[in-house]
């Protein structure tokens, strides 16, 4: 025995000995090569280095998006529970911030996998960006270090701690996370309108760098858009929760929770379009050709595709609310004004979409006499696409307004005034904003792009003058019954997740736009790229990779969910006690049976 | 589970239906732009076609200024006729001088109507050497004017450019882009360009024979006028094999030609 075991033992040492002859023999050329100088780009085999940053990076922006939202709504839902007392506020915040944990991990993974990447692949532009923001790191690693504690007792400690104490530590988490979400962005922000650096690339004011041209209207437009996405990302949970649910408690609570993600989503959708015209008026501003690259030139096609997101979000939204009518006892009434609706949302969708100028056959431009279609052509142009995103607003505002009152009767005495001031607004509202649409037709570009302003101001005055009308409208207002939560077809939940692959698709594709937008530049202006990736793919191509990054983030969201709801099942030995009893009952009576026949 | 796979599936069909959508629209790969190489002896008029192709390609001048009608933006003055006038904007300012502040310093005169807004060119991200503002100058005196700019003439800006040593040499001549087109579209399969017949007609001095329309007829709409000797019915039945009317677009249909108006 001893001696088998000292073969053994012998045969492995000779195998390892083998093995690692082979390793230094296979190894002997790399280090007995000279010391060559880092390379700039290192390629992997069959597949493209920027492919998979690309890949990689979004992902990891798609997570982080989503554990920089979940805790800012999970907070105002707490803090609504805290301050009315209404449990299920609180058991709500407690369920979105369920699926914190699992994505925190995966958003660390990404991004540690996002920085190996870089340094493997990109070592000159990593030690450049390296150079310019080193001082940045320090803090950055320390926040992290912060949000895991701050998430982790937020998480772990709900119900531990005094309501006070508890909400501390989610505003603490929120404060963090966003300071992370802000060092981040002047990385980023840095390479597409580089300041603080000479004409050399060499560091002149790290907090110029820091606070370039985008970096603050990046900053506000990524708060708003989280919370977007985030919203829609737990509305789908409430979807699938709702899916799988088997008792009506349980629908009606995920059907409340898959309709407040909704809502949060979409009320943080609306102000979007605006701080997106912010962070447009500021890369004009650094360099008017990278704006005009970005929306005239090489990137303006991809603005018909957002069209189309966009469009079908507010189409999904839309349809969301319509069905969630049907929850609601009194919202009868207000069906016969949802095809007008449809018929205004599909209209502004039309024109949105319209190209400015068509992909056409040789005999076909010759038949339009350029490459403008003489009618369509009036529709492609920014008055008349403006037009279109404010009435979209305002509409899916109207849907959200007959949502809110079906089944409420006003009962205030200046009722009746108080719908006429609010039809009045929106009618003076609506002839205003299609005015200027027009107007714009006939003036300077100039004096075209100042009449946005008033526009989007005119809606956002409907919104906040209606709104606050309605408050008051409706206190003390006669009930025509509850809303019975939880009954909702199906297709409803469908709508929903529609509302959020939408939404990421829709972030892939702007984070390639921004990141594309600086063409062959990795920082634009100051490190060129002179990879054999420096080209800007076509906008099928980069629609190929979204799509691939979305269908993986939504496999890796439904591990989340998976694992996020185990920790609402019954534990094993509790689940499978019945089960175990009777196996153990069996095989006793099989032992029985068997020394029975024996005996006998 | 079910539920989950048709959530799944679901999934792909919105993605796929996306991806779908993004190849609706113009398909274009956009490459770099490609330095040029620029001797010390250029003629008056390799100046200009240098220049020209920097006015499209590596200056990035189309971004924001228009061509007469060969823009695409009109953003900041329209260039067509800059050749004529471009000594009165500036009072004791030359054509060439103007120009040329035009360029290192642009926004030291910013033409009534306009913003400032334009970049230095021989700066980053354009980074144009000092030779090759001097062929772009070429080619905007050459607009509605006479050139008289030479690589010999000294401006006062110049040294003072970013990134002219890292420029690659590349080899330029002509209009490269159309005669990319002119063998993409596999033109040159049946017609040769030094006189000898092929399967059509030799394009050697086509631009003295025919006129820019007859040129873009004889493209569309080939069986229109045949020369003497070949079949009708060829070219139209190439141009069909080879996609040309369904992949090329109107500004490289000029571009090809310009080209051919060239021979």
């Amino acid at each position: 025995m001893t001696c088998f075991c000292r073969t053994k033992a012998v045969r492995a040492l000779l195998v390892g000995l083998v093995a690692s002859a082979a390793v230094v023999l296979l190894c002997e050329p790399a280090l007995a090569a000279p010391q060559e100088a880092d390379p700039d780009y290192r390629a992997l085999p069959f597949i493209s280095s920027r492919v998979v940053m690309w890949i990689i990076a979004e992902l990891h922006l798609m997570f982080a998006a989503f554990v920089l939202a979940v805790p800012m709504f999970a907070l105002v839902l707490e803090f609504i529970g805290y301050k009315t007392g209404d449990k299920r506020f609180d058991q709500l915040a407690y369920d979105f911030t369920k699926l914190l944990s699992v994505s925190f991990s995966f958003t660390a993974t990404l991004g540690a996998l996002l920085t190996f990447g870089l340094i493997v692949l990109y070592p000159a532009l990593t030690k450049y960006l390296v150079k310019v923001f080193s001082w940045t790191f320090l803090p950055y690693v320390l926040l992290f270090f912060f949000e895991a504690v701050f998430l982790y007792a937020y998480y772990y400690g709900w119900g531990k701690f005094s309501p006070r104490v508890h909400l501390f530590l989610g505003l603490m988490l929120n404060i963090v996370g966003t300071a992370i979400m802000f060092i981040a962005n002047a990385w980023l922000t840095f390479m597409n309108t580089p300041s603080g650096v000479d004409e050399l690339g060499n560091l002149t004011s790290l907090w110029d760098a820091i606070n370039n041209y985008i970096w603050m209207p990046i900053n506000i437009h990524r708060l708003i858009a989280n919370m977007a996405f985030g919203g829609a990302i737990g509305a789908a949970y409430g979807a699938y929760k709702f899916l799988g649910a088997r008792t009506m408690e349980e629908k009606a609570h995920y059907d409340w929770m898959g309709y407040t993600g909704n809502f949060i989503a979409i009320c943080a959708l609306l102000p979007l379009p605006f701080a997106g015209y912010w962070l447009g008026v500021e890369i004009y501003a650094y360099d008017q050709s990278l704006g005009i690259t970005l929306m005239g030139g090489t990137f303006s096609w991809l603005f018909i595709i957002q069209a189309v997101l966009i469009g079908n979000l507010f189409l999904a939204a839309n349809y969301y609310l319509w069905l969630s009518m049907s929850r609601i006892a009194g919202a009868e009434r207000y069906r016969r004004f949802i095809k007008y609706l449809l018929g205004v949302i599909t209209l502004c969708f039309i024109v949105w979409a319209t190209p400015h100028s068509l992909v056409a056959t040789v005999e076909e431009a010759r038949a339009m006499g350029g490459s403008h279609h003489p009618i369509l052509n009036v529709l492609g142009v920014m008055s008349a696409k403006n037009t279109a995103v404010n009435l979209l607003i305002l509409t899916t505002y109207v849907s959200f307004l007959l949502y809110r009152r079906a089944n409420k009767d006003a009962t205030v005495s200046w009722a009746r005034t108080g719908n006429l001031v609010q039809f009045g607004i929106f009618a003076v509202v609506v002839i205003f904003v299609v005015f200027l649409g027009v107007y714009g037709y006939f003036v300077d570009a100039q004096t075209r792009i100042g009449l946005s302003q008033p526009q989007v101001f005119s809606v956002l005055f409907a919104m906040v003058a209606v709104t606050v009308i309605d408050l008051f409208l409706f206190r003390g207002a006669r009930k025509r019954g509850e809303i019975d939560w939880g009954r909702i077809p199906a297709r409803a939940q469908y709508a929903l997740f529609f509302l959020a692959i939408t939404f990421a698709w829709l972030m892939g594709l702007m984070g390639y736009v921004r990141a594309g937008m600086r063409q062959h530049w990795h920082v634009y202006g100051v490190i060129r790229d002179t990879s054999v990736d420096a080209f800007t793919p076509t906008l099928g191509f980069a629609g190929l990779v979204v799509s691939i990054t979305v269908i993986i983030f939504f496999l890796f969201i439904a591990v989340v969910f998976f694992l996020s709801g185990l920790s609402s099942r019954k534990d094993w030995a509790e689940r499978t006690k019945g089960t175990r009893r009777w196996f153990r009952r069996a095989k006793q009576e099989q032992s029985d049976s068997t020394l029975s026949v024996e005996a006998s | 589970m079910k539920h989950a796979l048709y959530i799944f599936g679901f999934t792909i069909l919105v993605s796929a239906f996306y991806w779908y959508v993004s190849l609706w629209v113009p398909q274009k790969r956009t490459e770099p732009p490609e330095d040029i190489a620029i001797s010390a002896d250029l003629s008056t008029a390799e100046m200009v076609a240098i220049g020209e192709e920097i006015v499209a390609g590596k200056g990035t001048c189309l971004t924001c200024h228009t061509m007469g009608e060969s823009g695409a933006a009109l953003r900041f003055p329209d260039l067509g006729n800059i050749g004529a006038i471009a000594a009165t904007r500036v009072e004791g300012q030359g054509d060439v001088t103007y120009l040329a502040e035009s360029m290192y310093d642009p926004n030291a005169y910013v033409l009534p109507g306009f913003v400032a807004g334009m970049p230095a060119v021989a700066r980053p991200p354009v980074a144009l050497t000092d030779d090759e503002i001097l062929t772009v100058i070429a080619y905007l005196q050459s607009l509605g004017g006479t050139p008289t700019v030479t690589m010999a003439t000294e401006l006062e800006w110049q040294g003072q450019s970013i990134g002219a040593a890292d420029a690659a040499p590349v080899a330029v001549g002509g209009n490269r882009d159309a005669e990319t087109l002119f063998t993409s579209y596999l033109c040159n399969t049946c017609h040769n360009l030094d006189g000898t017949p092929g399967a059509g007609p030799s394009l050697e001095g086509l631009g003295t024979r025919l006129t820019k329309a007859e040129i873009y007829e004889s493209i569309l709409d080939p069986d229109a006028t045949i020369t003497e000797g070949f079949a009708p019915g060829v070219m139209g039945t190439m141009l069909t094999a080879t996609g040309f009317r369904e992949q090329v677009s109107a500004q490289e249909l000029q571009s090809l030609v310009d080209y051919l108006a060239g021979l």
